[in-house]
């Protein structure tokens, strides 16, 4: 069984890493993008999806990245790698200050306390002269889509392995046990603002990494973009589409979810975000607990899994 | 080894400016059940969050010999002073087994574990015979019960119970009395902190009484029942 998961990874990463090489132009563009935003939703996944904190300050982690890597590479002629360090450097830093007092919040207080988060750090940026104010900054040029692509890939595998490990893990067994009952698993000797802490920065380092990667691909930043809410929003339907608190639900959201958006964008452009929003709210009615879950319901109970579901929802 | 497990004395704890409790005694021998019982407010609540060191008090607070007013909650717990918090604080979705293994969630022996799985089943034929089910599925009885045995899994030296007999059934609160004298017939101290002041004198050796953050009685329970003050307020003749 092992055996098998192992080679079946072996060969869907190899598949994903030929792409550049056997793929159009715009398809290794749309996977760059499509690789990264998984990132970000593999990384809310740890905050949002394993602890239960419904984070809208990842953003702000990405936003760090790609103006720490913008930053060092565009006004200190650093190279990209130590752009990468730089910006996760100061994801973290932020997730540990920021963390401390913003994770005894709980539930929507949580949420509405990150999500000023990112509209103050985008003011911030957009009043430092070192980051360009509010005209951004350029990044040196750098063509080549494939790297980037495989430099995506690269980051998901490892972000997704580590989502594995945490899952299977002491650490990611207490921070579900601060998602079902905090209370509880403060009683049962959880480290729970240790934990929490610690779930954040993971979260915000693997989200700052996509951030500069995406800053260097694209080599042109400005507050608005880099501190974008709506990126956030995505991260976290992505997320909760796919499978909130498993492995690889968030993935498989996040490339679905950019799939169908492409499409859409590209045919019926006018009605693509009326459709897309539809697309979600019968997700989370029929499907609270993502796609992932479907499979394995719609095996044990047939369709009255949705209709549990709907019930569970109080409709 | 000393015979007293644990022991406060001289204990002032409260939440901001508000002292909730003033100049609190209170000691617990090895292998003894003691009671703590007064009426809502009294500061029963607080006095066991001074305990487990998640609310700051000063005083005298030792157990099993090392000095608490220092250690984190997490340490507190390490020494083995484990809660049955009031109103049960189960994982609701969670099942009855995975709830007890998160009682164990600190101990890294194997083996060590699995006796205490087999001990708790032992106790709470109930509870194994429900190990796959969801625990917030379960009555308030059946969940009491998983609420202690994850505590049991723990392996504590002392077993503090808040306010066990909340909302139960009068049977199901003998049941679960019989329960905690035989885990103490096995070594594990128990500090049963009730409103049930019938209850809880079932079972104790000794108790303490408590009003408005003071301690106002204390003794063996034969004595404290035929005291004429406690009589009066928490037995109602």
């Amino acid at each position: 069984m092992k055996i098998r998961i192992i080679f079946i990874v072996v060969v869907v990463l190899a598949l994903l890493a030929g792409v550049p090489w056997y793929g159009s132009a715009s398809i290794v563009q749309f996977g760059i993008d499509a690789l990264l935003t998984a990132t970000l939703a593999q990384g809310w996944n740890l905050i949002g999806g394993y602890a239960g904190y419904p984070s809208f300050g990842n953003s702000v982690f990405y936003g760090l990245g790609t103006y720490g890597t913008a930053i060092a590479m565009a006004q200190f002629g650093l190279p990209f790698w130590a752009g990468l360090v730089v910006g996760g450097i100061l994801a973290v830093l932020c997730a540990l200050l920021l963390g401390i007092p913003i994770l005894r919040l709980r539930g929507p207080y949580f949420a509405i306390a990150t999500l000023g988060l990112a509209a103050a750090m985008g003011a911030v940026i957009a009043n430092l002269g070192i980051a360009g104010r509010n005209n951004g900054l350029i990044l040196p040029l750098f063509r080549g889509d494939a790297l980037f692509y495989e430099l995506a890939l690269g980051l998901l595998a490892l972000t997704t392995l580590m989502i594995y490990l945490v899952s299977e893990s002491r650490f990611g067994a207490g921070l579900i046990a601060i998602r079902e009952n905090e209370d509880a698993a403060a009683v049962m000797g959880v480290n729970t603002t240790l934990y929490k802490v610690m779930a954040l920065a993971l979260s915000g380092f693997v989200s700052a990494l996509a951030g500069g990667i995406h800053a260097y691909w694209i080599t042109f930043i400005d507050p608005g973009s880099a501190f974008d809410a709506t990126l956030n929003v995505k991260m976290v339907i992505m997320a909760v589409f796919g499978g909130p608190g498993t492995v690889l639900g968030p993935i498989i959201g996040a490339f679905l979810l950019s799939a169908i958006s492409e499409v859409l964008a590209a045919k019926i452009s006018t009605v693509a975000g009326l459709f897309f929003g539809g697309v979600i709210v019968l997700a989370v009615v029929f499907m609270p607990k993502g796609l992932i879950d479907v499979g394995y319901g719609v095996r044990r109970l047939g369709l009255s899994y949705f209709v549990q579901n709907i019930r569970q929802n109080r409709l | 080894m000393s015979a007293v497990l644990l022991e406060i004395a001289g204990l002032v704890a409260g939440y901001g400016e508000a002292p909730v409790l003033s100049d609190v005694g209170l000691r617990v021998d090895r292998g003894e059940i003691v009671t703590l019982v007064g009426s809502n407010g009294a500061g029963k609540t607080t006095l066991l969050r001074a305990i487990s060191r998640t609310v700051n008090a000063a005083g005298t607070l030792r157990f099993d010999g090392h000095d608490l007013s220092h250690l984190t909650p997490e340490r507190v717990f390490d020494l083995g002073l484990v809660q049955v918090p009031e109103g049960r604080q189960l994982f609701d979705r969670m099942s009855v087994e995975d709830n007890l293994r998160m009682g164990a969630y600190r101990r890294r022996d194997r083996q060590g574990v699995a006796q205490s799985f087999d001990y708790v089943y032992r106790l709470f034929p109930r509870l194994k015979e429900r190990r796959r089910q969801i625990a917030g599925s379960m009555s308030g009885g059946e969940q009491q019960m998983c609420a202690i045995g994850r505590a049991l899994m723990a392996a504590p030296k002392l077993l503090v119970v808040d306010e066990m007999s909340l909302g139960l059934a009068p049977v199901v609160v003998d049941q679960l009395l019989a329960v905690l004298s035989e885990v103490r017939s096995q070594g594990v101290t128990v500090l049963l902190v009730e409103q049930d002041v019938f209850a809880a004198f079932e079972i104790a050796d000794r108790g303490y009484v408590m009003e408005t953050g003071r301690i106002i009685r204390e003794g063996a329970v034969a004595e404290l029942a035929e005291d004429a003050e406690v009589r009066r307020a928490y037995l109602g003749v």
